[in-house]
């Protein structure tokens, strides 16, 4: 994974910049450079001293419990409790039985067709909150936010009292006659989850890529369209190339989000709709089986950590969660 | 989650720009686009009316008819020794995890101002915590601290949670703040004999004070959100969000809008300070910055 300005910088603003700015990502080789021009002085505070607490808790407490639950992946679990004889069978059972198999991929398929509808509905809405102006722009780029500065767990909830037997939607229907008995199969299904989903996590397409087109110079389309383009054109050959770190940005949050979601199907999927994190979730809340939940859990780890490294090529990983901002 | 900063940046960058816009021909797609965006602010927007509407409603069932308006609920959340206790704990794990992680990450912004080896390195660590899918953040601590004979509590394993939760964004909040600025304040005290801690407390800190104000509100609200990596580690101190999630897995209890509007409405609350603070210190950071010295005109665009 690399980490350096370079690789969304290269997407995310082709047209050169004849002024170079100081980076504020947090990338090392900008960082120096910038330090380098700006004054030979060094900052104050002694480096070990300013980053030696942060990094000691995050080695403790972020590093070490994870490298912990590595080792334990490998140990037994009994009705006795959990033991450190080692063995690859907690991995062997993740890959093998058919059912955590076909919960994985279900996860992903669910994961994946959230991440593609809330893309279907966020890059309209994206664009034209890039096209406002002014405090009209302000104002709708907050309300944009509201809904999402709570927590998703009350996000989620809602939809229980739309969906359910007693719902909204139920309630109009009967209330219009158009049914005489209240519809069940609006909710714990994956279909309740996969629109909970798409509630709960839309902010994270909308933003990123709301950043991208907003940093688009307005001289680079009135240059297009004075040049002949038609809007569609415009479109396909400008903008949406030059948005295209925030759309990566925007898939690969919502996509890491909806993959390991644990709320939304426990409260809207029922049986059925149930995904990977609840099977997680059973085996240290129910099962009490920490040796094979410690590997199914590495197993979506390792998920994620791939598709990082796969979209490192053309998003640096700190990008992905500043919203695909290079600046 | 990063995003309420970056949103004020948007709205300033929004105010500031000049620059010629494109001439607008299409009318019909931008009807269309209005048209569009009506219904996705509905989308957005009718679920959470629809909790409001419902929190005054009569009937024990937590949804439809509505058979009459009343406040009675909201004394029920109030008056639920549980539910304040619970408010108190929030309260509580949340200012501590905010002080905590923003000082931590103010620290370590501080020192990625200096070149050192293993940057690269740092940067993934303070990172891990948002990567790692939050039900294993929670999981893996509910091992480690268990394994190592903590007892889960709040200001022990639910306050580490927390921090870890908050430390990244902190950071990722304040480093561009810290980054920014125009040093040369900070050279003509050092050259005038100042030392280090007074250039802090009197130059530094002044300059990215509103960035610190601001992050240690979202940091609040990330942790008085926080619900995933907590029910792995509550033990029986249970935080707003874990004591809402038991109503509703136990029994739909019929207070569940009322108090769910209360949460959204601190939630909103706090955060709206936070992204005044955040315009606030986009400006200032505009001002000190040295974008601002190479280009006078950025540090009034904004006034």
């Amino acid at each position: 994974m690399r980490t350096t300005a370079e690789p969304s910088r290269a997407g995310g603003r082709p047209h050169s910049d004849p002024e170079p700015e100081p980076d504020p990502s947090p990338s090392p080789d900008a960082g120096r450079k910038a330090r380098r021009k700006e004054s030979g002085v060094r900052p104050i505070g002694r480096p070990i001293w300013l980053l030696g607490p942060g990094v000691l808790w995050l080695l403790v407490f972020g590093l070490a419990p994870l490298l912990f639950m590595l080792m334990m992946s490998f140990w037994t679990s009994t009705i006795f409790g959990t033991s450190p004889d080692f063995q690859f069978g907690n991995y062997a059972r993740v890959i093998v039985t058919e059912l955590y198999r076909d919960q994985l991929f279900k996860t992903l398929r669910i994961a994946f067709m959230t991440t593609a509808m809330t893309l279907v509905i966020s890059y309209p809405v994206a664009y034209l909150l890039s096209r406002l102006q002014g405090m009209r722009k302000a104002l709708f780029v907050l309300m944009m936010f509201l809904p999402f500065w709570t927590s998703y767990v009350i996000r989620a909830f809602v939809w229980l009292p739309i969906l359910g037997r007693n719902g909204a939607i139920n309630n109009t229907l009967l209330a219009l006659g158009i049914i005489d008995q209240p519809l069940d199969w609006l909710l714990f299904n994956e279909g309740a989850v996969f629109l909970g989903l798409v509630y709960v996590y839309t902010l994270f397409m909308t933003l990123p890529i709301y950043l991208s087109l907003e940093k688009i110079d307005p001289a680079l389309i009135e240059a297009a369209t004075d040049l002949g383009a038609r809007p569609a054109a415009v479109f396909r050959r400008v903008i949406l190339p030059l948005s295209w770190p925030g759309v990566l940005s925007g898939c690969i949050m919502v996509f890491l989000l909806s993959v390991s979601a644990f709320v939304t199907p426990q409260l809207l999927g029922g049986a059925s709709g149930i995904m990977y994190g609840n099977v997680i979730a059973s085996q240290f809340l129910a099962n009490n089986n920490w040796a094979f939940g410690s590997a199914l859990s590495l197993t979506l780890v390792a998920i994620v950590l791939v598709l990082l490294l796969v979209s490192s090529r053309w998003i640096g990983v700190q990008h992905v969660f500043t919203g695909g901002r290079d600046s | 989650m990063a995003g309420p900063s970056t949103a004020s940046r948007g709205a300033v960058a929004g105010e500031k720009r000049a620059a010629p816009r494109p001439r607008r021909p299409y009318g019909a797609y931008r009807t269309a686009l209005w048209i569009y965006a009506g219904l996705f602010y509905a989308f957005l927007y009718g679920p959470l009316l629809m909790i409001v509407f419902l929190s005054f409603n009569q009937s024990e069932i937590v949804g439809f008819p509505f058979t009459g308006f009343t406040t009675h609920w909201y004394g029920v959340v109030f008056e639920s020794p549980a539910l304040v206790k619970a408010l108190g704990n929030s309260l509580g794990v949340g200012i501590l995890a905010a002080g905590i992680a923003t000082s931590l990450a103010l620290a370590l912004a501080m020192g990625f101002r200096h070149p050192f080896r293993g940057k690269t390195i740092v940067l993934y660590l303070i990172l891990v915590p948002i990567i790692i899918p939050g039900i294993i953040g929670g999981i893996v601590l509910l091992i480690f601290f268990g394994y190592s004979g903590v007892r889960s509590s709040l200001y022990t394993t639910v306050l580490v949670a927390h921090v870890n939760w908050v430390l990244p964004f902190a950071f990722l909040t304040l480093y561009p703040r810290l980054h920014g600025f125009d040093r040369a304040l900070e050279e003509a005290a050092m050259d005038l004999g100042a030392p280090p801690w007074k250039i802090f407390t009197r130059i530094v800190f002044p300059i990215v004070r509103p960035g610190v104000l601001a992050t240690l509100l979202f940091s609040f609200s990330l942790s008085f959100d926080e619900f995933i990596r907590t029910i792995f580690v509550t033990g029986f101190d249970r935080t707003i969000p874990v004591q809402f999630w038991g109503l509703i897995v136990d029994e739909l209890a019929p207070q569940l809008p009322a108090m769910a509007v209360l949460i959204i409405v601190i939630s909103i609350f706090s955060s709206l300070i936070g992204f005044v603070f955040m315009g606030r210190a986009a400006r200032r950071a505009a001002t000190w910055s040295g974008s601002a010295r190479r280009r006078p005109e950025r540090a009034f665009a904004t006034r």
